[in-house]
């Protein structure tokens, strides 16, 4: 009977989107990306749009095909596409599930048939998803062979997108679910939910610029410490040369220092002052963006890590040689404008976001779902209707 | 007689404010149709709700179907046709009857053969492939109906079955329900079109402000209120209404509409013929003679008026201190 119960739900709830014409829009749309992933390539001579090659640098000698698909799978694919685009599009597919549900006059007759609350409010929420991995596997399926056929690489680890992608987006559907259950409203859901999802997005944005900046200033301190050490040993210099030689050293204004003044070593040399004054402003600065560093990253532990979840993929598919091989191209396209920012910012950072593992990530966005979708069941089965 | 329907002291409460059932001790025998009848707010679609688990009890003990109040299980014997039904109307009613069915656990081979069965008994074969949002209310309350049946239960629940229905359909909707009734099905009718429940009704409760008021066969209910009333062609004068009363021991004569009927409560046309003749001897000319029987009607509103009337909405908000 379970598997009769929950075969007939997933039909209706297929039935429900193809009435809104949204399950075949939604394919259809992913199929269209897979059309334009399949249409941009690289040859011998530069970059191809269908049937045009616009010469340049960029082209196989920089990277073999097989390389750039999958670049363009992880740079293009995934985070544009499947995070946002066929994210937006899941989200206006799935948000009235819930709330379609617990509507008036069509939940009394589900609940009077022999099915558990908790059963029928997951197998409902599961639909949800299953939404959402027929999606992201047909566009990870046309990928697949447009790397297989154009590139000359069949990459299995593409298939990875979609239990990845399908994480990232149970992260959302839950809430929208928690408020789908508690307003009742679709529309109500689906704008939270995109708030939410936007508010995720700041934060990580302000991690990101919190955490530079504060590393930043860490190497700026590093620097002024060095600066501070080195006119310490020519100050040091200065003055066993002036004690060897009997001399009194002078002070700022020409007069010679007592013998207890503290701030001889600054008389001898002035430059020790400003590399002192610069190491506290980089400490004080470095201070400042910790405080607010720290606070988004707590406020962030509690929140779905979603941009870690999408760099899964390109940690598991991409080798370390040719993650380099594409951060060099980067920056070589990039011109001056990349080698702005210091080596050691960026090798600080990537020490941040490497040591979060795949257990922090996943573990904290997992509960984050856990809660509200046990928040939401809770209510479901505790609800007259 | 076993009973399908057998609960006592069901009480709700909403938010601890709203006492929507006030300790409702009900008993549907098997093989009966009940009717459950009431003004609205009196409770009757809560008491349904809290029957089928839609609706958590605040307290209740009884059982339905044999199984405890809240058992999922007992309701794979249950067809339901809630009130204000609002079945997608993205399916056609064949693809409905199916997915219900599936729902209370019947094979796809049983539900392909109820549903042409269902169909055909609610007269909807023709519209089979259409979908829910193309019919009429009356056809919808057709589909919703055949929906209950699916799983060929033994217990039918029908929240306001005819709603919205016309007269055809009514009728239709009644030989459904009598033709279940000879199938030995239980059915849980309820409703407020009081003369559609005398026509079928085995037995009927009357509900108000969420407290059963009576409970019985429609015989039981309104012989007690029946009797002969004898039609004068003018007012009586009071000795002769006081003389047709003494003719008649034991049996009080009721005067009504201005000294111009005179009503015996009893059944036993033989028990009147004194008084007849007490007023014939008196010179009055009797224009009619007849035996009324009081309507469900008279009854309902009888009940509602002993309670305070219908318009007020029987989910009583609870005083601090009051009987629950």
């Amino acid at each position: 009977m379970i598997l009769r119960q929950t075969k007939a739900i997933l039909v209706d709830a297929y039935r429900e989107l193809n009435a809104k014409k949204l399950f075949w829009l939604t394919l259809g749309l992913n199929l269209f990306a897979v059309i334009i992933y399949a249409s941009i390539g690289i040859n011998e001579r530069g970059f191809t749009v269908l049937f045009w090659t616009l010469e340049g640098l960029f082209n196989t000698s920089m990277m073999s095909k097989s390389a750039f698909y999958k670049f363009e799978f992880i740079t293009w694919g995934v985070p544009m596409w499947l995070s946002w685009g066929t994210t937006a599009l899941a989200l206006i597919s799935t948000a009235g599930i819930i709330p379609d549900m617990v509507s008036g006059g069509t939940i009394e007759p589900i609940l009077s048939k022999p099915i558990g609350r908790v059963r029928l409010f997951l197998t409902k929420y599961l639909t949800g998803l299953g939404f959402v991995g027929v999606q992201v596997f047909v566009f990870s399926l046309g990928c697949f062979f447009v790397l297989g056929i154009r590139g000359g690489s069949w990459e299995f680890g593409l298939f990875l997108a979609v239990p990845i992608v399908l994480a990232f987006f149970s992260y959302l559907f839950a809430f929208c679910v928690f408020i789908g259950m508690m307003t009742r409203s679709t529309i109500t859901a689906l704008l939270l939910t995109i708030v939410f999802f936007l508010l995720i997005f700041v934060i990580n944005i302000g991690e990101a610029v919190t955490i530079s900046a504060r590393e930043s200033a860490a190497v700026q301190i590093e620097d002024a410490q060095e600066q501070v050490e080195a006119q310490e040993r020519f100050a040091n210099k200065r003055l066993e040369q002036f004690q060897e030689q009997g001399k009194a050293i002078p002070g700022r204004d020409g007069e010679p220092l007592p013998s207890n003044a503290i701030d001889s070593l600054e008389a001898l040399n002035p430059t020790l002052s400003f590399a002192k004054k610069s190491l506290v402003k980089s400490q004080g600065k470095h201070d400042s963006w910790d405080v607010w560093a720290t606070w988004i990253s707590r406020t962030k532990f509690v929140l779905p890590k979603t941009g870690e979840t999408i760099s899964l993929l390109e940690r598991n598919l991409m080798n370390n040689d040719e993650l380099d091989g594409f951060i060099d191209m980067m920056e070589n396209l990039g011109g001056e404008e990349s080698n702005k920012q210091d080596p050691r910012v960026n090798e600080r950072i990537n020490a941040i976001y490497d040591g979060r593992t795949i257990t922090w990530i996943l573990g904290t966005s997992f509960a984050f779902e856990a809660f509200f979708l046990g928040l939401s069941t809770l209510v479901f089965v505790r609800r007259d209707f | 007689m076993e009973a399908v329907i057998d609960v006592t002291g069901v009480e709700k409460m909403y938010r601890r404010k709203v006492h929507a059932l006030r300790g409702v001790d009900l008993q549907v025998g098997a093989g009966e149709i009940f009717g459950l009848l009431g003004p609205n707010g009196a409770g009757k679609s809560t008491l349904v709700k809290v029957l089928l688990t839609v609706i958590r009890p605040t307290k209740c003990t009884g059982t339905v179907l044999g199984s405890k109040i809240g058992d999922k299980s007992a309701l794979s014997q249950v067809g339901y046709l809630p009130e204000h039904h609002n079945f997608p109307k993205y399916l056609t009613s064949q693809q409905v009857l199916r997915h219900y069915g599936a729902m209370s656990g019947v094979d796809r081979k049983t539900r392909n053969k109820r549903c042409d069965e269902l169909l055909e008994i609610v007269n909807m074969s023709e519209w089979s492939k259409h979908k829910l949002g193309t019919y009429s209310k009356g056809m919808r309350q057709r589909i919703g109906i055949a929906q209950a049946l699916m799983n060929d239960p033994k217990l039918v629940v029908l929240d306001e079955p005819t709603d919205g229905v016309d007269p055809i359909g009514r009728r239709d909707i009644r030989e459904i329900l009598l033709r279940l009734k000879d199938e030995g099905r239980t059915v849980f009718l309820n409703s407020h079109l009081l003369s559609e429940l005398e026509m079928v009704c085995d037995r009927v409760a009357i509900m108000v402000h969420g407290l059963m008021r009576q409970q019985g066969t429609i015989e039981e209910l309104t012989d007690g209120q029946s009797g002969f009333v004898i039609q004068t062609k003018s007012a009586m004068a009071n000795d002769v209404i006081a003389a047709a009363r003494d003719a008649i021991a034991g049996i009080e004569g009721r005067v009504e509409e201005e000294q111009t009927k005179l009503r015996f409560d009893t059944s036993e046309a033989g028990r009147i013929q004194p008084a007849i003749d007490a007023l014939r001897a008196r010179g009055v000319v009797i224009e009619s003679i007849g035996f009324h029987r009081q309507s469900l009607e008279d009854l309902f509103i009888e009940a509602v008026n002993e309670n305070g009337g219908g318009a007020k909405p029987g989910a009583q908000r609870a005083k601090k201190g009051a009987n629950s």
